[in-house]
């Protein structure tokens, strides 16, 4: 496959593609709405029945321990130097203390970040790019900018090879690739000139293709899959909307705060501990590959 | 067949901008519908230049300077577009990957198609005619970066012909691909002049386009230096020799023949025609 489109037959994966635009945009207003972590918290955990919905559990937690990286790093590093932080709440060994207000701050910014990488997570992996691209069209974006996010899937394996025959061409003409790290970025001018050179032309080539398949032919234009929004995606809108309206309401009206030094201090464990059993897998990954080996 | 002209070309010069000479020199000829033409000729001699002209790729896309004019059915294109043309002259390239641009099989022959404006239904019953004629029934949800190459040459001639074109251009379909994806693809062109189409095809395998073109056109320096049914061109040895081209072998063959062991057999341009020749020699 070339894209991170996962074909499954599940209800998210019917939803219109305007429909999952719309859930994206919803969700990062909602994660900006809210300024307290709990909230992001309740985003978070709420979202987790639509990846179920979809069936991409393992996939989805397997893309979420890249940002799982960034979490610990902005849990930890502002939680204990942020200089907003007054209020000790949690002491870990040689003087260094989270602060309550720092790791409010810290963990709202680190929720938003999974807040709303899951959100694209579900929209990318549950989104056909042909659909997306027909959708796109359907809201008169032009045809040309369409095409060009559909493309984009398409033309990244080929200049993937096109690299690789590159890398392999200058090889055979001494080009050490396996020298220290500086003599390879010196080597990089040698891999990437041809390689953008043979891309301009498979682009430049592609383009007269395309011109032969009457692609800016003015008039309808029709397309095989077919994209069209069900009762099921009313139903998901109108949800949406609800949930909006509560979310303005609940934020502006009545400045709610669940949030208590506990949540804070479980929430930056559960952080550590995540990243932990990832670092171990990880780990445990090479090291099996390398005894295997 | 029909005796409408299909491609009529008169005085047709062209000119790239940053070239001192026309690449195309005061060019004439005219098919007739339903006819293949072979265009032949040295790499630089024109040839792409030429068949591109034919569905306007020169000069609305490549620039540069036109002159004379081509008719496709008795219309002056002149002021069309090559999108315009799309549904009358399909255009295949040399190479089988540049040509695709969507995620399966099924959606790379829609696209055409769907730039046509033509309904679903019609698309879908078109996909399964087409696949059945290249011989990819089956593929329709493969990527087409996963097939070989004969199949993806394949792939691409499927789209254009779903797109109904009159005529077919082919330019050096075959010259990207191992033996294999040859066969497989001059199965295909085989088959174009029974579903009624006009075929223009630039190729080097002359044992190939003698069996099958109708007309063949010897390209060199940007005139054309012959045109006729590959019996005429093909018999005219030293002029072809003269370009560094060659006629099929079984030509060459019966002409070294006459000159070295003063054996008669004509001059045959397919395998069938030169056992059918020496047949007669040896009977006598």
């Amino acid at each position: 496959m070339n894209s991170l489109y996962i074909a499954r037959e599940s209800m998210i994966h019917r939803l219109d593609p305007r429909t999952k635009i719309l859930f994206v945009l919803f969700i990062v207003i909602s994660s900006f709405l809210f300024k307290d972590p709990a909230m992001q918290l309740i985003l978070l955990i709420g979202m987790f029945p639509l990846v179920l919905l979809s069936k991409l559990v393992k996939q989805y937690l397997m893309s979420m321990q890249f940002l799982m990286l960034f979490v610990v790093l902005i849990m930890t590093i502002h939680g204990i130097y942020n200089p907003i932080g007054e209020t000790p709440v949690f002491e870990i060994f040689g003087g260094l203390t989270f602060k309550y207000e720092s790791l409010v701050y810290a963990s709202v910014m680190s929720f938003r970040i999974l807040v709303i990488g899951t959100a694209a997570v579900i929209f990318v992996m549950t989104t056909h790019p042909s659909d997306l691209a027909i959708a796109l069209m359907k809201w008169k974006v032009p045809h040309s900018i369409a095409f060009m996010f559909l493309s984009t899937f398409q033309i990244i394996p080929i200049i993937a090879r096109e690299a690789k025959i590159v890398m392999e061409a200058q090889q055979a003409r001494c080009l050490d690739v396996k020298a220290n790290i500086f003599e390879r970025v010196k080597h990089l001018v040698p891999l990437f000139a041809p390689l953008f050179i043979i891309t301009f032309v498979k682009v430049h080539q592609l383009s007269y293709v395309l011109e032969c398949r009457a692609f800016s032919r003015n008039g309808v234009k029709t397309s095989l899959r077919e994209t069209k929004i069900s009762s099921l995606d009313y139903m998901f809108i109108s949800g949406m909307l609800v949930l909006l309206l509560t979310e303005l309401y609940l934020s502006f009206a009545q400045q709610i705060s669940l949030t208590t030094s506990n949540l804070l201090v479980s929430s930056l464990f559960a952080v550590w501990a995540v990243f932990f059993i990832v670092i171990v897998k990880f780990v445990y990954k090479k090291v099996s590959v390398f005894i295997g080996g | 067949m029909s005796n409408r002209d299909a491609i009529v070309v008169e005085n047709l010069t062209f000119q790239y901008p940053d070239t001192e000479t026309p690449v195309l020199k005061n060019i004439h000829f005219t098919l007739k519908e339903g006819e293949v033409l072979g265009i032949i000729g040295r790499t630089g001699s024109g040839k792409t230049t030429l068949a591109m002209c034919l569905n306007r790729l020169v000069p609305t896309v490549i620039q540069g300077n036109l002159e004379g004019t081509i008719s496709v059915f008795g219309q002056d294109i002149s002021q069309r577009s090559v999108a315009d043309m799309a549904d009358k002259v399909g255009f295949v390239f040399q190479e089988p990957e540049n040509q695709l641009s969507q995620m399966t099989v099924e959606e790379e022959i829609a696209f055409g198609m769907g730039n046509l404006g033509i309904s679903r239904e019609e698309m879908k019953y078109r996909i399964q005619e087409t696949l059945k004629q290249v011989g990819l029934e089956g593929f329709e949800k493969r990527s087409p970066l996963a097939l070989s190459g004969g199949q993806q040459q394949r792939l691409a001639i499927a789209s254009v012909m779903a797109m109904r074109p009159s005529i077919m251009i082919m330019d050096e379909p075959t010259s990207m691909l191992d033996p294999r994806g040859k066969n497989e693809v001059y199965d295909v062109l085989r088959k174009i002049k029974t579903y009624g189409m006009t075929g223009v095809i630039i190729d080097h395998e002359v044992e190939r386009m003698a069996s099958y073109c109708d007309k063949i056109l010897v390209l060199d320096d940007g005139e054309v230096i012959m045109f006729g049914t590959p019996k005429e061109v093909f018999s005219e040895l030293t002029l072809l020799h003269e370009m560094e081209m060659n006629a099929p072998q079984v030509t060459e063959l019966a002409d070294r023949l006459r000159k070295e062991l003063q054996i008669d057999v004509g001059s045959p341009i397919t395998v069938e025609e030169a056992v059918k020749a020496f047949q007669i020699v040896s009977i006598k």
